[in-house]
């Protein structure tokens, strides 16, 4: 059950030069003062927490905390919380472990029309979120097991809290 | 493996973007090589403890029991996404009970203003938590007090006590040796990441385990 892991978790490496794009475009919005809104439903809801609380409350000493708030996914969806929370500067991270459903991708579509640099972290191929078009960064896990995938995710979401600091430490490559 | 190493352009003074581009990009993949070590590491010296494990959380399922689960911080999120798994697990597996202690935000502050941080696992546990229940606690020091706490009190309670650790296993290595814990597994890493990446994969396949001793899919 764990060498099932290796393939589709491995071929991250070769994601590594889109991931690094990704943080460094987002190091410059937090450079802004941008903030990163994070958001998910089910179990990415838990991943989108999780993003937040690295930002916010870093397990390695010395690095400093950057603003990010978790939306609360409520009745009235992300696009809403968007619209309430979003500002042009700040980052919108959306996370579903496949494709994504209607409402993330209404969430990332209204992130994407009001300006927010939009990174989205999925599974598979393809998928609604995917066929959105105009999204600035999409990293995929490429599995079709939902748990796989997460496993893959939670790697992406340390890395990517890890190189948003390095790019921070380079003020000269922020402009 | 020091910053410095990672990102040698970072240290020179006058980093230039597709350098230290191409400094992160080689660091990632070098994270990536080392999650799939600790994997390997973690099955090679646990698989047939996770088999036992898992083929006496399904038999407290069968039962009736329910899980709960808890941590602090990422591992409160990790503590979420088991409940959110077993509940919710799509159309193929058996949904399955199971409560993040954490998500219960009334109590958890109303205990941690009240009482003390280090009871806000161990009251709800000892409040709800019934001889056919599960605990799952996840830390990744191995340290933290509130659950401990929380442990010992599920197993004086005759829950079935799970433990996920990191590092050599901290507190939670000594309260297994004390038969707190029944099943601890530690993810023997020094970088909290690596840890939580590790123990994602373990309880998502103890997920899968119990499902298969419950006849799914």
């Amino acid at each position: 059950m764990f060498t099932r892991r290796d393939g589709p978790i491995g071929l991250l490496a070769t994601d590594a030069p889109a991931l690094a794009a990704a943080c460094h475009a987002m190091a410059r919005r937090f450079h802004r003062g941008g903030r990163l809104l994070a958001f998910g439903t089910g179990c990415s809801a838990a991943d989108a927490a999780h993003v937040v609380v690295e930002f916010v409350h870093p397990v390695i000493i010395g690095k400093r905390a950057l603003p990010a708030l978790s939306l609360p996914g409520g009745s009235t969806g992300f696009r809403a919380e968007l619209g309430l929370f979003g500002e042009p500067e700040d980052i919108a991270l959306g996370i579903a472990p496949d494709g994504g459903d209607a409402a993330l991708a209404d969430g990332l579509a209204a992130a994407r029309d009001r300006g927010l640099l939009t990174v989205a972290l999925l599974g598979g191929e393809g998928g609604l979120v995917a066929s959105l078009g105009g999204l600035d960064h999409v990293i995929a896990v490429r599995s079709d097991d939902t748990r796989i995938v997460r496993e893959g995710q939670v790697t992406v979401y340390h890395v990517l809290w890890e190189l948003v600091h390095v790019f921070l430490d380079a003020p000269e490559v922020l402009a | 493996m020091s910053i410095e190493s990672l990102y040698p352009f970072l240290h020179s003074g006058s980093a230039d973007l597709d350098s230290l581009l191409a400094d992160v990009a080689r660091s990632t993949a070098e994270k990536v090589d080392e999650i799939g070590r600790l994997r390997r590491e973690v099955v090679a010296a646990d698989d047939a403890r996770m088999a036992a494990c898992a083929t006496a959380m399904a038999e407290r399922f069968e039962r009736g029991g329910r899980l709960m689960a808890f941590g602090n911080g990422g591992s409160s999120t990790d503590a979420a996404a088991v409940a959110a798994l077993c509940v919710d697990p799509g159309p193929a597996w058996r949904p399955l009970p199971a409560l993040a202690l954490a998500a219960d935000v009334a109590t958890l502050t109303a205990l941690a203003n009240d009482v003390g941080f280090e009871n806000v696992f161990a009251r709800p546990v000892a409040a709800a938590g019934r001889p056919d229940d599960i605990a799952l606690a996840l830390s990744t020091s191995g340290g933290s007090a509130n659950v401990l706490r929380g442990l010992a009190v599920a197993h004086e309670r005759g829950l079935l006590t799970v433990g996920l650790a990191g590092y050599s296993g901290g507190s939670m290595a000594e309260a297994a040796a004390r038969g707190e814990i029944d099943y601890l597994f530690v993810m023997p890493s020094a970088s909290v990441h690596r840890i939580q990446e590790a123990q994602t994969t373990t309880y998502h396949v103890l997920w899968e385990l119990v499902q298969r001793a419950l006849g799914r899919p």
